[in-house]
């Protein structure tokens, strides 16, 4: 009985503690100006953290500029995707940061809000970036990184089943899309007409560039608007692909685009660059000539959706000349380039896209195009959150034809209760 | 009452005992003090490491606490007990709470039937390779739930999955199981059933074979079948047994996160989501305050079902 006791003394003393509550003022809230960094090489030593494929493949890149800056020593750790983001936090919490990390797109918005990014100085030149991916580094005004590798989404189609169903050029817009969708169902005798995502984790990733496509906002400064007319549109036009019988509405768990793709059954889907590896090895040699990509259909005008990684410095770090010299070496279009053979990561700097080892391949210049238009989600803390709503009422949408008004304006009310996290 | 004082003989409350115990705080002087310096040690990991967090996290679910005000875990508002009123109020927390309610009434009994079945049948019925089957049936309990999950989508796929062919033999054609919102949650009690009546089993298996020979012997001289002994001397006797392996497995099954993380990520349509999953979620999107709410409202229902447990289970005086 006495553990109890002392639990209760315990919570009340921390009660006693809490007296003072939140400190009246929001530290992060003001924009913030970087410091300039020193001229000349970098030295010292300097730890990255890089996720997935990246963190194997960096240290063959860091050589070379290693070999450029004599003085310094790059650390890199590579860290599983899944174990990445507890990872950072814990860091951040404890202040054990690395100097530098390369960092998800749609965590700048949290870590920016921990205080824990040091702000982008001036000598960057923003402009060198596609505008979309550049969005994604800044939080309330202030950007704390750079871009470094983008991707972008596209309608992927069989060629050969389009021209089947009497489609030789790509369709450029909604009724367009929709009109081969159902051309290839009646003239090529496929299955279904197109695979969208019936909801489920990052759907809005699909459903956002109809929206974008069509005017609609996510945010208005920091007000939610989903319940938009703009916004209900396309999320209608979304769900008649379900309701018309062109996409089938329950994939089986844990399904993959490349298998239906090859045979045939689904002879569209609208996906990242990372799939034209995957759909060319199932399919096999010759594959690459049976297929093509074209950019999101135009309703006001294309849009999709800009993803990839930032690169960022932490605040904490003891070497920041060295840190923001290393971002800036691996935003240099050459290093770009090279690090597009190394990776096939699609350079976030514009220029990188006149070599001729991404202009030489159509279907690549295609996703370079679109990166021009892609936009990016708010950079806010809490829209992972807001998104795993949308993500429920999407699914509702499609699967259940449920009323797109109705479920858009409850995504609303609850990411407003959420809030944006300012 | 009177009659027993008088009966005590007076002249052993004189005696003094040989070996009377010294009163407490009058020992040896240093005992006591030897005896707290010998606690230490285990009373500071206690309270560092287990009333500590306990004290914290309770705290945290009566303020607002964000992931960022980590570092700072004090300057938080203390919002009384707005967090368990929005948590009750959420209508997926309501939808979770009712999956997880469908997964233990449907899946602990089960789990126990099957597990007491497989001992029964290990303990009377299969004398060949009995350890080769105590194995089998333990070995989804000892592997790794990833393994097991990809086994189980490609057993469980619409199309060309293992149980549709297999329906589809007998003419009957299959539901898409993950993915339709009826079969969803039957999918994965099926699975938590395969994979957990293993301990079940091995610990109804020890009880069976507690149960003492003689008692049978007797029962069966008298006349009792097979069913009648099984029923009125293996069953009693098991009892304890019973309310162990009930009371681990419900609160296991009151906490089920596996299942659903690794199968369906809680959809269809929420059709899957538990309470624990739906805690782990609000963790993740940094909202520790709600989370540890809803942690603490987990924690009351185990506890309830628990004492219930116990009191329907308890020996009969």
């Amino acid at each position: 009985m006495r553990t109890p006791a002392i639990a209760a003394i315990t919570v009340a003393a921390a009660l006693a503690v809490t007296g003072c509550g939140r400190p009246a003022e929001n530290p992060s809230a003001a924009p913030q100006t970087a410091a300039t960094v020193a001229e000349g090489p970098a030295t010292g030593e300097l730890t990255i953290w890089a996720m997935g494929a990246e963190g194997q493949k960096l240290p063959d890149l860091l050589k070379d500029f290693e070999a450029a800056n004599p003085g310094v020593k790059v650390t890199v750790t590579a860290i599983p995707w899944s174990a990445a983001h507890d990872k950072f936090t814990t860091a951040i919490t404890a202040q054990k940061t690395p100097d530098m990390a390369m960092i998800g797109t749609t965590w700048m918005g949290e870590f920016a809000g921990l205080g824990a990014l040091d702000p982008t100085p001036a000598s960057i030149d923003k402009g060198a970036f596609f505008p979309g991916a550049w969005g994604t580094t800044e939080v309330g005004g202030t950007s704390y990184g750079i871009p470094w590798y983008v991707e972008t989404r596209l309608v992927y189609y069989r060629t050969d089943l389009a021209k089947k169903a009497g489609i030789t050029t790509p369709p450029s817009d909604w009724d367009g899309l929709k009109a081969m969708a159902k051309a290839m169902q009646d003239k090529a005798g496929t299955k279904w007409g197109i695979n969208l995502q019936p909801g489920g984790t990052g759907s809005w990733q699909t459903v956002m560039p109809f929206a974008w496509s069509n005017g609609a906002q996510l945010n208005n400064g920091d007000q939610w608007t989903f319940d938009t007319p703009q916004m209900a549109e396309a999320v209608k036009y979304y769900q008649s692909f379900f309701t018309e019988g062109l996409t089938n509405k329950t994939p089986a768990q844990g399904a993959t685009q490349e298998p239906t793709f090859v045979d045939g059954s689904e002879p569209m889907f609208i996906s990242g660059p990372w799939m034209m590896s995957a759909v060319e090895k199932v399919g096999g040699k010759g594959f690459a000539d049976k297929y093509s990509v074209f950019p999101m259909p135009v309703k006001e005008k294309s849009a999709s959706f800009v993803g990839g990684s930032n690169l960022g410095v932490f605040k904490t770090t003891k070497n920041r000349d060295a840190a923001w010299k290393l971002v800036q070496w691996l935003a240099k279009p050459e290093v770009q380039v090279k690090w597009y053979q190394m990776s096939t990561d699609l350079p976030s700097v514009t220029s990188a896209w006149q070599d001729p080892a991404l202009t030489a391949d159509t279907k690549l210049a295609t996703f370079g195009k679109q990166l021009e238009t892609a936009v990016a989600p708010p950079s806010f803390a809490t829209w992972e959150q807001v998104a795993a709503r949308f993500d429920a009422e999407i699914e509702k949408v499609a699967k259940t034809g449920a009323d797109v008004d109705a479920s858009l304006k409850s995504v609303q009310a609850e990411a407003q209760s959420i809030g944006t996290g300012g | 009452m009177s009659a027993s004082t008088i009966a005590v003989p007076p002249l052993m409350e004189a005696a003094p005992s040989p070996v009377a115990p010294a009163r407490p705080g009058k020992g040896r002087p240093g005992e006591g003090r030897a005896a707290w310096i010998l606690a230490i040690p285990f009373t500071l990991l206690f309270l560092a490491f287990t009333v500590w967090p306990v004290a914290q996290s309770l705290f945290m679910s009566f303020t607002d606490t964000r992931q960022k005000d980590l570092r700072t875990p004090f300057s938080v508002n203390f919002i009384g007990i707005d967090n368990y009123v929005r948590a009750l109020s959420d209508p997926v927390f309501q939808r979770a709470a009712a999956n997880t309610a469908y997964f233990v009434v449907v899946g602990v009994p089960l789990t126990l039937a099957v597990a007491l079945l497989a001992a029964v049948a290990l303990d009377k019925g299969i004398t060949r390779f009995r350890a080769v089957f105590r194995l089998g049936f333990y070995t989804p309990v000892i592997t790794s739930i990833v393994a097991v999950a990809v086994v189980w989508r490609f057993i469980l796929q619409p199309d060309a999955g293992l149980l549709n062919t297999v329906l589809s033999w007998f003419g009957i054609q299959g539901p898409n199981w993950l993915g339709d919102v009826q079969w969803s949650m039957p999918s994965l009690i099926l699975m938590a059933i395969w994979r957990n009546f293993g301990t079940g089993m091995i610990i109804f298996l020890a009880g069976l074979q507690a149960v003492p020979y003689s008692l049978q012997e007797a029962a069966a001289i008298d006349g009792a079948n097979t069913w009648q002994r099984f029923w009125h001397i293996t069953f009693p006797l098991l009892r304890p047994t019973l309310l162990f392996v009930s009371v681990t497995t419900a609160i296991g099954y009151l906490q089920f996160f596996e299942e659903p993380f690794v199968m369906t990520q809680g959809g269809p349509l929420n059709s899957t989501i538990s309470m624990s999953m739906y805690t782990y979620n609000q963790f993740g999107y940094g909202n520790y305050g709600v989370a540890t709410a809803m942690s603490y409202l987990i924690f009351v229902v185990i506890a309830a079902v628990t004492a219930i447990q116990f009191r329907l289970l308890r020996e009969k005086a």
